[in-house]
């Protein structure tokens, strides 16, 4: 069913859409289309589930939709009006589809939503008749309804109507249509292509193209500028045609700007019924007959590679009973459904041939140091170079596949608000920001839940009342504010509101009693406010109320520390609180630094690493034994990685190498025997009995290194901002 | 991670329903050699028996853990035997040396480092005996063994590392 509920998201999705474009009083063609593509997909799943409810609503959808994209109801028909709930009710059937009593409660729900609709749909809708006095009969005829209503678009439009009739040798009349179906929309929409009547010559064929342009018929020759075109008006335009004339001459310069004004044609004309009868277009079979040879016609057009042909071919070629069907085919093919494991599988894949790539370049070089084989050495070079290209391409490649917008959370969070303010009666805005920040859809996927979290007690706990809020005079309706923004390789995402604030005083009281604190202990206020994301303090019903924070903040912190990022918590009383997530793109790939330390070797997600120094160890300070040292008028906290794991204190020498980590706002230098290299690791998860090793996030093949541990710079940097804090 | 045993885990556990419903009881047991005394692993735990290789040590685990190692792609701790009982001797570490690798109840692989490994062993359910030491801590049963006894190994509770 996760089909479904991506089909639903969409179609809220394109539902928010629609109701900006109505507003605005221009609808865009492509979202109908869009929206009556899910609404069919959506019948044709509920129908293979034997949900007969939700298909028949879907298929009322499908109506409503098919009338606006078609011109038969005017964008602000009031059926439009039902699409939204009608989505809502699906969704929410879908939620409840374990328990019998609520799909019988659903099912007298929607038959009437269902009579609503058809009522609606009954009544006369806004588009007028057709208007197009001038225009042949015959022509008319021959247009299908989707044809038709982008006709009238364009008369209404006040647009020049021509026809363009060209002949083709027979053997070759693809390449020329395509080629002269493109000329025609660089500087307008072709409407329809049709077979031309009357007498031909000898392996020669005639096709006549109806293009809605603002250019007479002169310009559009001229621009044309094709041997057996001939450009015949139909019906002539509003505005005056000495401009384009004019335009004509610059024809190269004004090309571009032309074909970005166009409508994008709909990927998908023809009409439902065909969809669901394709057998049954009796126009359609007609045609078919009366031009066989069009039904192969399609298959060579689709496999150029210019996208303009190929959209040129979905706009409306004549073979319609086949049409729909490949277009819808066609729509589904456009994006694959891949098992993420699949992808990690090509990850690992990708891992192993980087490792293969090193030792390559081990060959090479040794091929290089031996006079006798250093020619050989130079071209194993170069091809070791060309093969580093393109696996970094690959690399590129395959983490580009896993990349998700996080758009798709945000919605589903800003539908939580929506159902949490018509639920509490509290106002609240919740405003979106940067939706398009792209992050690892496994990642994306982790954070549902604890943005979800966060949100919920922003809006629960944080949020005043509406008369708490104007005393304290503030607006009545509070807002939340959810922002996603890229810093380099990590992603933070911040929630902020505009509530009462954090109480520091009722955290810590709360702290002491549950014994996480001693009662003199004296704290810092970020701190303080730490104290939140401790086990055992959120947990408290009576906090949440006071503090303004809920439950389950430990959880919260929990998972993105998982995931390789970090929390932060800000809060100043009576204004606000801001909670920052700071995250990496992705899990997948990384560049690592290694570092030697005594025998063994560590290495340092390259994300993570500010710089790295050699510091004269005489310059390091100590502040209640505790090591650092002034980097540019700032002090750096020290850890010394040998202490931390144990292992054995290398001799003193004049330098000592550092390397400076960090995540978020947290920095801290960490004390290294040896600054070693750079790779390209996968990282993997530590398997066995021990399930976290306190600053180890993973380990990782590096080649002829073998595996390698990986720095949980997380924790690492953690540990010293806490303790600095403590200080 | 672990995909390609879970056909072979059903297949096994069928197995083990099969023989369990037969009138016999009959356990496979992986006999395991550690400081000269044999021990013995149910064999349906075992994923696969491999050669002593490099072990990357880590820091901040308890001293049975002596490092992880690569299982193609898959990063595995390794759990040496004669430390988690605390025996004496040498390390392990000699040619025939090996790291038989469990499967989890999880999904989760561990290596355990042992002596050697010689043969598998079949057993009537009733022929178990209970350890010999009341406070044996890792020892589930003794098996017959010719003449002697092999220990045969709780293995949740071997895997519990708390020190």
């Amino acid at each position: 069913m996760s089909e479904v509920e991506e089909i639903l998201d969409r179609m809220r999705a394109d539902l928010a859409d629609l109701s900006d474009q109505r507003a605005r009083g221009a609808l865009e063609p492509e979202l109908a289309n869009r929206l009556f593509r899910s609404a069919h997909s959506l019948k044709g799943l509920a129908g293979m589930f034997g949900f007969e409810g939700m298909s028949g609503l879907a298929h009322r959808l499908e109506d409503i939709l098919d009338g606006l994209r078609m011109g038969r109801l005017a964008p602000d028909a009031p059926a439009l009006d039902l699409l939204e709930p009608s989505v809502v009710l699906v969704a929410g059937l879908l939620e409840r589809a374990g328990s019998a009593r609520a799909q019988e409660e659903a099912g007298t729900e929607i038959a009437a939503l269902i009579e609503r609709i058809e009522g609606a749909l009954q009544a006369p809708d806004g588009a007028g008749p057709p208007g197009a006095g001038e225009i042949d009969e015959a022509l008319l005829r021959a247009l299908t309804e989707y044809e038709e209503h982008r006709l009238r678009d364009s008369l209404r439009q006040g647009r020049w109507i021509h026809l363009i009739e060209a002949s083709f040798e027979i053997l070759s009349f693809e390449e020329g249509l395509a080629e002269l179906t493109r000329a025609a929309r660089e500087v307008g929409e072709v409407i329809s292509t049709l077979p031309a009547p009357g007498e031909v010559p000898e392996a020669q064929i005639r096709f006549s193209l109806l293009v809605a342009t603002d250019r007479d018929s002169p310009a559009l020759q001229h621009h044309l500028d094709h041997p057996t075109a001939v450009v015949r008006c139909v019906h002539r335009g509003a505005q005056a045609s000495a401009a384009s004339a004019q335009r004509a001459e610059g024809e190269r310069s004004s090309q571009g700007r032309a074909a970005a004004q166009q409508p994008t044609p709909p990927s998908r004309p023809g009409q439902r019924d065909h969809l669901d009868h394709p057998a049954s277009g009796a126009e359609g079979a007609a045609r078919s007959e009366a031009k066989p040879s069009e039904v192969n016609r399609r298959v060579p057009a689709q496999q150029e590679h210019d996208p303009a042909a190929i959209d040129d071919d979905a706009a409306g070629e004549a073979p319609r009973e086949i049409g729909p069907e490949l277009d819808s085919l066609k729509s589904i093919s456009e994006t694959v459904r891949v098992d993420i494991r699949k992808l990690d599988e090509l990850m690992n894949l990708v891992g192993e041939l980087v490792v293969q790539r090193g030792a390559i370049g081990a060959i090479a070089a040794q091929l290089l140091a031996d006079p006798a084989s250093a020619r050989l050495g130079r071209e194993l070079v170069k091809v070791h170079k060309m093969l580093d290209r393109k696996l970094q391409e690959l690399q590129a490649g395959v983490l580009e596949v896993r990349m998700v917008p996080l758009r798709q959370v945000f919605e589903k969070l800003s539908r939580v608000v929506r159902r949490l303010r018509r639920d509490s009666g509290k106002d609240a805005r919740l405003e979106i920001r940067g939706g398009d920040t792209e992050l690892d859809k496994l990642i994306v996927e982790e954070l549902a839940d604890p943005l979800m979290h966060i949100v919920r007690n922003a809006f629960d706990h944080a949020l005043e009342t509406p008369a708490e809020r104007v005393a304290a005079g503030k607006a009545p309706e509070g807002t939340i504010r959810l922002e996603a923004l890229q810093r380099g390789n990590h992603v933070v995402i911040q929630v902020a509101d505009d509530g009462r604030g954090i109480d520091l005083e009722a955290v810590r009281a709360r702290a002491v009693a549950r014994g996480l604190i001693d009662a003199d202990a004296v704290l810092t206020r970020k701190e303080v406010l730490d104290l939140i994301f401790a086990p055992g303090l959120s947990t408290a019903s009576e906090v949440s109320e006071t503090s303004g924070r809920g439950v389950g903040m430990d959880v919260v912190r929990e998972n993105v520390t998982a995931l390789g990022g970090l929390v932060y918590v800000d809060s100043s009383a009576g204004a606000g609180t801001t909670i920052s997530l700071t995250l990496p793109i992705t899990l997948a790939i990384i560049q690592a630094l290694t570092v030697g330390v005594a025998d063994q070797r560590f290495a340092i997600p390259l994300t993570s690493v500010l710089e790295t120094l050699l510091v004269d160890p005489a310059s390091i300070q100590r502040s209640e034994g505790r090591e650092f040292l002034n980097l540019r008028g700032e002090p750096l906290a020290l850890r010394r990685l040998h202490a931390e794991f144990g292992l054995p204190a290398p001799p003193p020498e004049a330098r000592v190498a550092v390397v400076v980590i960090g995540l978020g706002d947290a920095r801290a230098g960490l004390l290294v025997d040896r600054l070693e290299g750079q790779q390209d690791a996968v990282i993997k998860p530590i398997q066995g009995p021990v399930r976290t090793v306190a600053g180890i996030a993973g380990a990782t093949e590096l080649g002829d290194l073998g595996t390698v541990l990986v720095l949980d710079v997380a924790s690492l940097v953690e540990d010293v901002a806490r303790r600095r804090e403590a200080a | 991670m672990t995909s390609g045993s879970s056909w072979t885990d059903l297949a096994r556990s069928a197995a083990r329903r099969e023989v369990e419903s037969s009138d016999e009881m009959r356990r496979e047991l992986l006999v395991l050699w550690l400081d000269g005394d044999p021990y013995a692993l149910p064999v349906e735990r075992v994923r696969e028996i491999v050669r002593m290789r490099a072990i990357t040590s880590i820091p901040r685990v308890p001293a049975a853990v002596r490092g992880v190692i690569s299982l193609r792609g898959e990063i595995v701790q390794v759990i040496d035997l004669r430390r988690r009982l605390g025996l004496r001797g040498e390390e392990t570490g000699a040619r025939r040396a090996r790291i038989v690798v469990l499967n989890g109840d999880d999904g989760q692989l561990t290596g355990l480092l042992v002596d050697r490994v010689s043969e598998v062993l079949r057993v009537d359910e009733d022929s178990l005996r209970p350890p010999a030491s009341r406070d044996a801590e890792t020892v589930a049963a003794l098996a017959a063994y010719g003449e002697r006894f092999v220990s045969l190994f709780d293995v949740d509770r071997l895997l519990e590392l708390d020190a």
